[in-house]
């Protein structure tokens, strides 16, 4: 079984967020998207079962983004592409570069992560699923291959609690945060990465063009609260809420 | 009394004489060949990890094999030991001095000499037997779990009591059939008294029959003991003083560096096969006796974890011996994340096997093959990227200091020394506390001091001990040239991990500083008047102190912290069981404070229950991690709710209010202090 | 001129209040707006959907959507928005509404913006408000499409206010054999609760780690909930520790809420959490931890032990 790996450069959740235009700041410490992250761990996992033969990761991005494409492949995806593209893409445009993507490489299975935490959109999986009329499972806490993996049971995480799907492939399949815990990659596993290979595409090379259709005008930080007061005792506390905030 | 002598084989036909060469080459041989057989184990390890200096040879073997200094402590096991061991030691010399006065240019042994040789063998003749009963005695009804049982134990101690008991028959009845009479009879005391009571009626030509048997079977059981020393406890005789000439002299706060360039070539890092480790390491597991004394000491162990030194070593040596695979199967790796690498096992054990190197190197595999996920690889990857474990921007290093005024280096670069604030007290709200009062009291003191701010970047002591080494090598390097950039020659640090990596692992990579953790110069600024001591005497309420592994037992400082807190003057000091250079983990080293731990296994739980058992309302420590998992621990221990958890420095920084102020400086004290 | 078609969520018995203030949204755009419903026998949630002023409520009643398959929902919706004309297809943010929304987008060829917060004219467009980098900012996007499509951040609008003028119902016809099966509905775990649901609740109490286990999660956080009749949160750690299960999460990642009064006990204030409480009117933290970074963002702080603390508060609470 062949899965191919859909994952984005995000700057690290950690680091204070660059402010300022849409671009992202350069000099802002970047990594795989956490979520893409855990997408690649439950491929590497299922390849570690004896289920997959090939994992194929991919990405959309300038040439900056080769530095996670290594990251990748020092977690033990085989081969990584980069599509090139340096401009600021929305969720659309990614979706349609990946299925011409899918025509070419003819995965049985795509797993992602269901949002990107800088642009929280959640959006790339369920369209790239629309686009290829694919069957989908997102925010997945749980995959399970049956019939000889032919078919494909998830359990997702939704509002109203836990939900089990059953779905053809090839599917595809975003994860959610409590799917698995990645592992950590030191430089044995950057060693084997310098072996692997990453290939640039161009959308030319894919026969494709596309054009974002959403673009971002302006970042800015949204009003702060104000501070509070810090109180003494519960009475206290029972009086403000219902004296001065008049919410008991 | 010139005169007074044996003969030696008297009763032995030259023939015979000649069969019991034989038989003793044959099982000195066979005892040979096969510790021949386990070196060639050993020789699979990887060459070298051995000590080159035959000086320190000397005196290890001097120290630890002879004068046993690990094993003694006041405990039965350490008594019959000694029993044992010096019995031994004695009638092995004993028999060696009567073989080179026998086939020897020159025959000593007569006279006072061969009367005082008789009476100190029989009393060591006895120490052996008395060792070997209260042996079996222990073995069978006073036997802790972590000495462990085989069957070969009741076999050797069943050997030795009768090697030990058919000796005193073989003198009893040779003085009976040779007529030994007193005064010198008495000299060979036991068997003087055997041959005057039992043995009185016995008829001498029957004794001299009986002898020649006795004597054979004595010597079959020394034959029979010999070949099977490898295959029983016994063989740590030999192996133990191996290891304890061989191992290699190293702090034991430093783990073994890597280098790229063999990992580059090999592509493996750590250990993942038996092969791996060095000869030296494959050695020291058959040092091993079963003891136990690790597993006693060891913070993992007493909260349940699924780790114990002792049976790491075995389980390793099981592994040289019968093949099989490591990872997984020997060993598994809930083991090796389960060590906070306290090294009390390394401490207590008598032929100084290294526990946590093996554990380290184990680690290291595991890290390096992508096996670390979790909050622990998270904290790591933090650590890459922000430089520091807990994920925060390394730009609010200086966020602790806030309103405090600190000396940064960039504004004073004339201090003198360079205080290296850690992340824990960096980041950790409650211990940016200990951070503060350390600060104010330098500042208190006049030293000339000053912080790095966001230049400081994590030591790489968690890296290190998680397994990413060469994670740890670039903070190294990164933090190395920072302070030459500086011109930072002193470093004092709160945090005995930071201390530790600064004094023991940077010189590997070429950092080199007088490093000083803050008790030391919080008790040199006591004791030179420049801070308060709070007049000394009591305090009001009990106090006790949790000594920080990686400051009390891995570098031995004990007495700085004692100093800071006036222990000697406060009645109300008390000292828990565990403390000192014999203290109790809190937990989080090892880099187990990046792990999740079930809070009925948790290490700081038992320590905590330690605390308040000594009925102290204060637990003092001088280490944020101690101060975090200790105050952890508190809260879910019952009694524990009611106990302050507090650094030195912040106690010695309440005391600087109570009395009169210093003179900065180390002027002179104006005035006396009252009490 | 906009023509909005909103989605309406439901749950096979209610309608799911927070869904209606999409309609609060589809109001500020020039226009008509009709509604949509799928599922089956949807008789009684048709009948509860009191018209918002809506043109029209299209109804998609099939035994073939009785579970929301992506799939088959995103066609049916795509089709009805096809019907409609709609140029703005729109629904409350929701795991339903992201799960089924991006696929029909792509099914009408058009962009999507998540998690509206507010609209701006500009010039002659419409820009949208939205937050990224788990709510610690607002970028504000445009969209070049004539047609595009929305979910909304239910905390950002009011709910609509009804009106009793009744709206026509359009039965809309499901070809059902021509709908996709590649997915299947296997089973659902969905715990009856007499508490409010999260995120429609006019007081939120949440927990955290310190909590330790779930006997006392419910007893305090449960407790403190039910005697001021609102629902009950988690942090990501309370959820990961087992102490209740995972869509009582609230945070970048889980559900967001904006409560009139939010109580968080023992929570020290990950950003992550934070991002899905900021919108809260009264923000309460109860906490041992003074330096807590929910401190910073709390209107009421109080430091002490919650195990002291929340006992007397439900004591006192329940007296008076």
């Amino acid at each position: 079984m062949k899965i191919l790996v859909a994952f984005k450069r995000v700057p690290d959740p950690n680091d204070d967020a660059p402010v300022g235009g849409g671009a992202l700041v350069s000099t802002a410490k970047s990594v795989i998207n956490p979520f893409d992250q855990i997408a690649i761990e439950e491929a590497l996992r299922i390849r570690e079962r004896g289920e997959a033969t090939e994992i194929v990761g991919a990405t959309v991005g300038a040439p900056s983004v080769d530095e996670q494409a290594r990251a990748a492949l020092a977690m033990g995806v085989d081969r990584a592409i980069r599509i090139d593209d340096s401009r600021a893409l929305d969720p659309y445009a990614v979706a349609r570069i990946l299925r011409a993507l899918i025509a070419k490489e003819a995965p049985d299975v795509v797993i992602m992560g269901k949002q990107a935490v800088d642009d929280d959109s959640n959006q790339v999986g369920q369209m790239l699923a629309g686009l290829l009329a694919w069957p989908q499972a997102t925010f997945v806490s749980k995959i399970e291959f049956l019939n000889d993996r032919k078919r494909v049971r998830c359990t997702r995480e939704t509002d109203a609690g836990l939900e089990v799907v059953e779905t053809t492939l090839p599917c595809i399949i975003t994860t959610d945060l409590r799917l698995n815990e990645p592992r950590y990659v030191s430089l044995p596993g950057l060693i084997r990465a310098r072996r692997k290979p990453i290939e640039i595409l161009t959308c030319d090379q894919l026969g494709m063009t596309v054009r974002p259709l959403t673009t971002v005008l302006s970042t800015a930080r949204p009003p702060k609260r104000a501070a509070g007061t810090r109180l003494q005792s519960v009475e206290e506390l029972i009086v403000k809420l219902k004296q001065e905030a008049k919410v008991l | 009394m010139n005169s007074a002598t044996r003969e030696v084989f008297g009763n032995i036909a030259p023939w015979m004489q000649v069969a019991f060469f034989i038989l003793m080459a044959a099982s000195l041989g066979w005892l040979l060949w096969q510790v021949a057989a386990r070196a060639l184990l050993w020789r699979k390890g990887l060459a070298g990890g051995f000590e080159r200096d035959w000086r320190v040879w000397i005196e290890r073997v001097v120290t630890y094999a002879l004068a046993q200094k690990r094993v003694h402590r006041k405990s039965l096991g350490a008594f019959l030991h000694l029993l044992l061991f010096s019995g031994f030691v004695v009638l092995t010399i004993g028999t060696t001095l009567l073989m080179i006065a026998h086939d020897g240019p020159v025959d000593f042994h007569h006279g006072w000499y061969y009367l005082i040789y008789e009476l100190t063998m029989d009393v060591f003749g006895v120490a052996f037997i008395v060792g070997c009963v209260l042996a079996m005695y222990r073995r069978a009804f006073r036997r802790k779990p972590s000495l462990g049982h085989n069957s070969s134990d009741w076999w050797l101690l069943g050997l030795l009591l009768s090697l030990g008991l058919t000796g005193f028959v073989l003198e009893a009845l040779r003085m009976h059939y040779t007529h030994v009479q007193p005064p010198v009879a008495q000299w060979s005391i036991v068997g003087w008294l055997i041959d005057a009571t039992l043995l009185r009626r016995l008829d001498v030509g029957y004794a001299q029959t009986m002898h020649l048997v006795m004597w054979w079977l004595h010597a079959a059981l020394v034959a029979v003991f010999f070949a099977t020393i490898p295959v029983n406890r016994f063989l740590h005789v030999i192996t133990g003083p191996l290891n304890i000439a061989g191992r290699p002299e190293r702090p034991m706060g430093a783990l073994v560096p890597l280098r790229l360039d063999e990992v580059e070539q090999t592509g493996r890092i750590g250990v993942s096969e038996i092969d791996h480790f060095s000869r030296q390491q494959l050695l020291s597991l058959d040092a091993c006796m079963e003891c136990g004394r690790c597993e006693d000491a060891c913070p993992a162990t007493a909260t349940g974890k699924p780790l114990s030194p002792k049976k790491v070593v075995t389980d390793l040596r099981g592994l040289m011996a019968h093949g099989g695979e490591l990872h997984g199967q020997t060993i598994r790796a809930e083991t090796l994340w389960a060590c906070t690498m306290c090294q009390a096992c390394v401490q207590e054990c008598p032929v100084l096997i290294g526990h946590v190197d093996l554990i380290s190197d184990m680690r290291r595999h595991l890290v390096g093959e992508g096996k670390l996920s979790g909050p622990p690889a998270r904290a790591l990857q933090q650590v890459g990227n922000q430089s520091n474990p807990y994920g925060r921007p390394n730009s609010q290093r200086l966020d602790w200091a806030e309103g405090l005024n600190v000396p940064m280096v960039e504004s004073n670069p004339d201090f003198e020394y360079l205080l290296w604030v850690g992340c824990a007290a960096s980041f950790d709200p409650r211990a940016q506390k200990v951070a503060r009062a350390t600060a104010q009291l330098l500042k208190d003191a006049g030293v000339s001091f000053a912080v790095l701010g966001p230049e400081e970047c994590c030591t790489g002591d968690p890296a290190r001990r998680i397994g990413d080494e060469f994670l740890f090598q670039q903070l190294a390097q990164t933090n190395i040239e920072t302070l030459a950039r500086r011109g930072v020659k002193k470093i004092v640090t709160p945090c005995p991990h930071c201390y530790n990596t600064f004094k023991n692992e940077y010189p590997q990579r070429g950092g080199k500083y007088h490093v000083q953790h803050h008790s030391t110069m919080l008790a040199e600024l006591v004791g030179a008047r420049r801070l308060n001591d709070g007049n000394g005497g009591d305090h009001g309420d009990p106090i006790t102190l949790h000594d920080p592994c990686y400051l009390a037992r891995v570098n031995g400082e004990v007495d700085a912290t004692r100093a800071v807190l006036g222990a000697d003057r406060n009645s109300q000091f008390r000292e828990m069981p565990r403390c000192g250079k014999k203290t109790f983990c809190c937990g989080a080293g090892g880099g187990r404070m990046w792990f999740e731990e079930l809070p009925e296994q948790r290490v700081s739980r038992l320590r905590a229950q330690e605390s308040v058992a000594t009925g102290a309302r204060t637990l003092a420590t001088a280490c944020p991690f101690c101060l975090n998992m200790m105050s952890d621990g508190m809260a879910g221990t019952p009694g524990g709710e009611n106990v302050k958890v507090l650094d030195i420095a912040e106690l010695l920084l309440s005391r600087q209010t109570l009395s009169t102020p210093v003179v900065p400086n180390g002027g002179e004290a104006p005035h006396q202090y009252t009490s | 001129m906009a023509k909005t078609l909103v989605l309406i969520e439901h749950d096979r018995q209610e309608v799911k209040r927070p869904s209606l203030h999409a309609i609060t949204l589809a109001r500020q755009f020039d226009g008509e707006y009709g509604l949509l419903v799928l599922g089956h026998r949807l008789d009684e949630i048709v009948k509860s959907l009191v018209c918002f002023g809506a043109s029209v409520t299209m109804v998609a009643d099939d035994p073939a959507l009785a579970e929301p398959l992506a799939d088959r929902y995103a066609t049916v919706i795509a089709d009805a928005a096809r019907k409609f004309g709609a140029t703005i297809l729109l629904a409350t943010s929701s795991t339903f509404s992201k799960d089924i929304l991006p696929r029909a987008a792509a099914l009408l060829d058009a962009p999507m913006v998540t998690d509206v917060l507010a609209i701006e004219r500009k010039d002659d467009s419409i820009v949208y408000r939205r937050p990224v980098s788990a709510g610690s900012m607002v970028t504000t996007v445009t969209v070049d499409s004539d047609r595009c499509v929305l979910t909304a951040r239910a905390t950002a609008f009011e709910p609509p206010e009804a009106n009793a003028a009744a709206c026509p119902i359009e039965r809309f016809a499901v070809a059902a054999s021509s709908l996709p099966n590649g997915m299947q509905f296997i089973s659902r775990e969905e715990r009856a609760s007499e508490r409010p649901d999260l995120t429609e609740a006019r007081v939120v109490v949440s927990g955290g780690r310190p909590l330790k286990n779930k006997e006392t999660f419910d007893r305090l956080v449960g407790g403190l909930a039910d005697v001021l009749g609102g629902a009950v949160g988690a942090t990501r750690a309370a959820v990961d520790a087992g102490m209740v299960p995972n869509d009582y999460q609230i945070g970048q990642t889980g559900k967001i809420v904006a409560p009139q009064l939010y109580i968080g006990i023992g929570i020290s204030g990950a950003i992550q959490h934070l991002a899905g409480i900021k919108d809260s009117r009264i923000i309460v933290a109860i906490n041992k931890d003074p330096d807590a970074p929910i401190f910073k963002m709390a209107t009421y702080g109080l430091v002490g032990d919650l195990h002291q603390i929340v006992p007397q508060l439900i004591e006192t609470l329940h007296k008076s």
